[in-house]
């Protein structure tokens, strides 16, 4: 029996590692992808490209442009467009928003009136231009303050843990490891089967006395072993050319990402069960690999989603991985932290399995 | 011409025979759209938070009354029975801390200035960053609230206007974004394999005696997929329409001469592919490798390229998606005219006409 299994998983090897190019595209390409997208900057709204109309040009007025210089939120410059053409500058995506200083903007100021300031901007990058317009109320609401002189009873102060740098790169790195190692393991094995059906190989197999269960360890236990280096890889790659700090263990992320390997490798198998050819297999590798990207919490937080996208996020382990991931490098997190995630994903990767190996028994009979 | 469409209805046909394929091609990015429209939403809301209130005055529950009425702030789902703030970031409980000192309430009634504590989880930069900001705007709310009556508060006021979105739409500005990326994926996963499945098969060497050039063998593979993505792009629009609500400012004409010119630069580089390798598998690895998370992080679609180094700037270049998510937003939403998309329609070209050269020239080699 042992000796069976062990006969093979030698056997699959040999296919896997006779062509060169799927071993460059497994391992060469993850590697050449992490050390590009690692410099990928998020959405860190900074820098607003500003225009201004300045009417007023008073020594108040001009002020008021400074408070907008301070810091690094805006980058306000005056307008080269005339005020009814001011459309022009989004059309160009030149410059995000316009401010617009009314004439009577010093006077008003003096009568002790209170002055209304326009601040035209594009909406089409909706995110960054509520945040935009958020900073630039507070601007205005403490310029008015430090004009009369009122100091603010309550002052906040901010400490940001486990990031205080806010780094993006620590944040980027574990989601497209995580990403790769998805894509890797469900574009192996979803072939798997499939591949030899199309062939008419896998009658060949099937008269030879091995059980289901060997054939399919046998067709995941080789992609397994492959996703495992390609994980070490690109998680030493974070660790020694990103710097990414390592608060956790090191073992429990090596255990937990084997957990996390076997339901994406399950997730392929199945996929290989229930398609006829090759380029079906990869039709819906790719649409996991899409889904699994876009709600695991990757570029935005699981709980921004609508609520039926929320419990489908359940189906995707790269979900739990990512809180996994992060936890354990960055904040130390250990099992008693992350038992929620850990159970999950050990459910999912069961229950897929057993899907795979009964679909692969129907198709027998 | 003849014999290009000679070519595109024999591949036409290799699409007919497994009709399977060709309504998951047509499916897919119908229920990507409908699922993935919202799933990238930036406005941040439902963030955690965990008050630590140590003074539990009126004052200090009209501050945190102020952060739960808002619409930003959740309280955390679990009971919290540690109140040390580190504890609760680790176990994942809330993603900030409020803290407030005993004599909160005490100390602002005799006028002197206190101090409230947040400590953020910055693991997740996109919650962190947005958490700081609400909170700020909380507390200066509370500050204006906290001017004695009878002190009128003259000052500057900011009367925002929003062109193109109005009401601050996100998916106004991720579902044309959607669009570009669903479009180059499936272009070139479907000709990836066009070239790979005749050397696979062993039917290459009948193509290569057919009186052909092979120029005329690969415009004619690309033809009939042109048909599908134009169609799988017709489709999405359309969803993002009447689903999604996103406007349709611009030009149909000029927004479908892009399509054109986009989809043909997607399917050029899955001939590309094909054209590299000999078997229909490491075809479409290589399909989804090289289009998937490219198309994805470099192409403006979430994250900006303006905010990127400048390395990566450069070679956004060669991601064709970078050039085609500024046209649907700008035709979409803003009604952007051919003279200010002319640079994007340019880059698409050259692109275009690199991908076909090579492959020509792989091609060539593999004849000769």
């Amino acid at each position: 029996m042992k000796r069976q299994i062990i006969g093979f998983i030698h056997k699959e090897f040999i296919q896997v590692f006779r062509d060169r190019n799927i071993l460059r595209v497994i391992f060469v390409m993850p590697v050449v992808q992490l050390l590009l997208f690692g410099y990928v900057v998020n959405t860190d709204v900074k820098n607003i490209a500003m225009r201004y109309h300045d009417f007023d040009n008073s020594p108040l007025s001009r002020e008021f442009i400074d408070a907008f210089r301070a810091g690094d939120y805006f980058a306000p410059e005056p307008s080269d467009q005339p005020i009814y053409e001011l459309n022009r500058h989004f059309e160009t995506s030149e410059a995000d928003m316009v401010v617009v200083i009314p004439a009577d903007f010093s006077e008003g100021f003096a009568d002790k009136k209170r002055v209304t300031v326009g601040l035209i901007a594009d909406g089409s990058n909706a995110n960054s231009t509520n945040i935009g317009i958020g900073y630039a109320s507070r601007i205005a609401n403490q310029f008015s303050l430090n004009q009369l002189n009122i100091e603010p009873p309550v002052e906040m102060s901010r400490r940001v843990l486990y990031n205080p740098q806010q780094e993006t790169v620590y944040f980027m790195v574990p989601g497209i490891v995580a990403t790769l190692l998805t894509m890797v393991t469900i574009m192996l094995t979803s072939m798997a089967i499939v591949r030899e059906s199309e062939r008419g190989t896998l009658e060949q197999i099937l008269v030879t006395p091995i059980s289901t269960w060997t054939l399919l360890l046998g067709k995941t236990i080789p992609f397994a072993i492959l996703g495992v280096f390609v994980m070490a890889i690109t998680l030493a790659l974070g660790v020694l050319w990103f710097q990414i700090p390592f608060t956790g263990s090191v073992l429990l992320l090596a255990g937990l990402g084997a957990v996390f390997l076997l339901t994406t490798l399950g997730i392929g198998l199945f996929f290989s069960t229930v398609t006829r050819t090759q380029q079906q297999a990869m039709f819906f590798a790719w649409f996991f690999m899409i889904f699994s990207m876009l709600t695991s919490g990757f570029f935005t937080p699981v709980a921004n989603m609508p609520p039926f996208l929320q419990y489908l996020t359940l189906l995707n382990p790269m979900r739990f991985f990512l809180v996994i991931v992060r936890g354990i490098m960055m904040k130390g997190a250990g099992l008693a932290d992350l038992y929620p995630e850990t159970i999950a994903m050990v459910l999912l990767g069961g229950a897929i399995f057993s899907l795979a190996a009964y679909r692969f028994h129907r198709r027998l009979l | 011409m003849r014999k290009i469409l000679f070519i595109a209805r024999k591949e036409f046909r290799h699409v007919m025979r497994d009709p399977r394929s060709l309504v998951i091609v047509l499916m897919m990015p119908v229920i990507m759209t409908l699922l993935y429209g919202h799933a990238i939403n930036m406005d941040i809301e439902h963030v955690t938070l965990a008050v630590v209130d140590k003074d539990n005055s009126p004052s200090s529950r009209d501050l945190t009354g102020r952060f739960f009425a808002s619409k930003y702030f959740d309280h955390p789902t679990e009971a919290i029975s540690d109140f040390e703030p580190e504890a609760i970031l680790r176990s994942g409980h809330a993603h900030a801390v409020l803290v407030i000192q005993p004599e909160f309430g005490a100390s602002m009634e005799r006028g002197d200035k206190v101090r409230v504590g947040l400590i953020v989880d910055g693991s997740d930069n996109n919650v962190s960053a947005a958490v700081q900001n609400y909170a700020v705007g909380v507390v200066q709310q509370f500050n204006m609230s906290r001017i004695p009556p009878g002190f009128e508060l003259p000052g500057v006021a900011i009367a925002p206007q929003v062109m193109y979105n109005p009401d601050l739409r996100s998916s106004h500005f991720f579902v044309p974004g959607l669009v570009a990326i669903l479009l180059m994926m499936i272009s070139a996963l479907l000709t990836s394999i066009t070239i790979a499945r005749e050397k696979e098969t062993g039917t290459m060497e009948q193509l290569l005696t057919a009186p052909v050039t092979p120029m005329q063998i690969l415009t004619g593979k690309i033809v009939p997929y042109l048909l599908i993505a134009c169609i799988d792009g017709a489709i999405v629009i359309a969803m993002a329409q009447i689903v999604y609500g996103v406007p349709f400012v611009g030009s149909h004409l000029l927004f479908a001469g892009f399509v054109f010119v986009y989809v043909s630069t997607a399917l050029s580089l899955g001939v590309l592919i094909s054209t590299l390798v000999s078997s229909q598998q490491v075809a479409m690895m290589l399909a989804i490798m090289i289009t998937v998370m490219p198309s994805v992080m470099l192409s403006g679609y979430v994250f900006a390229i303006k905010y990127m180094p400048m390395p990566l700037q450069i070679i956004s270049h060669v991601v064709a998606a970078r050039f085609f998510v500024p046209v649907v937003r700008g035709i979409m939403l803003k009604g952007s005219d051919l003279a200010s998309l002319l640079s994007q329609g340019i880059g698409m070209i050259v692109l275009l006409i690199v991908f076909m050269s090579l492959a020509l020239l792989r091609f060539k080699k593999r004849m000769g």
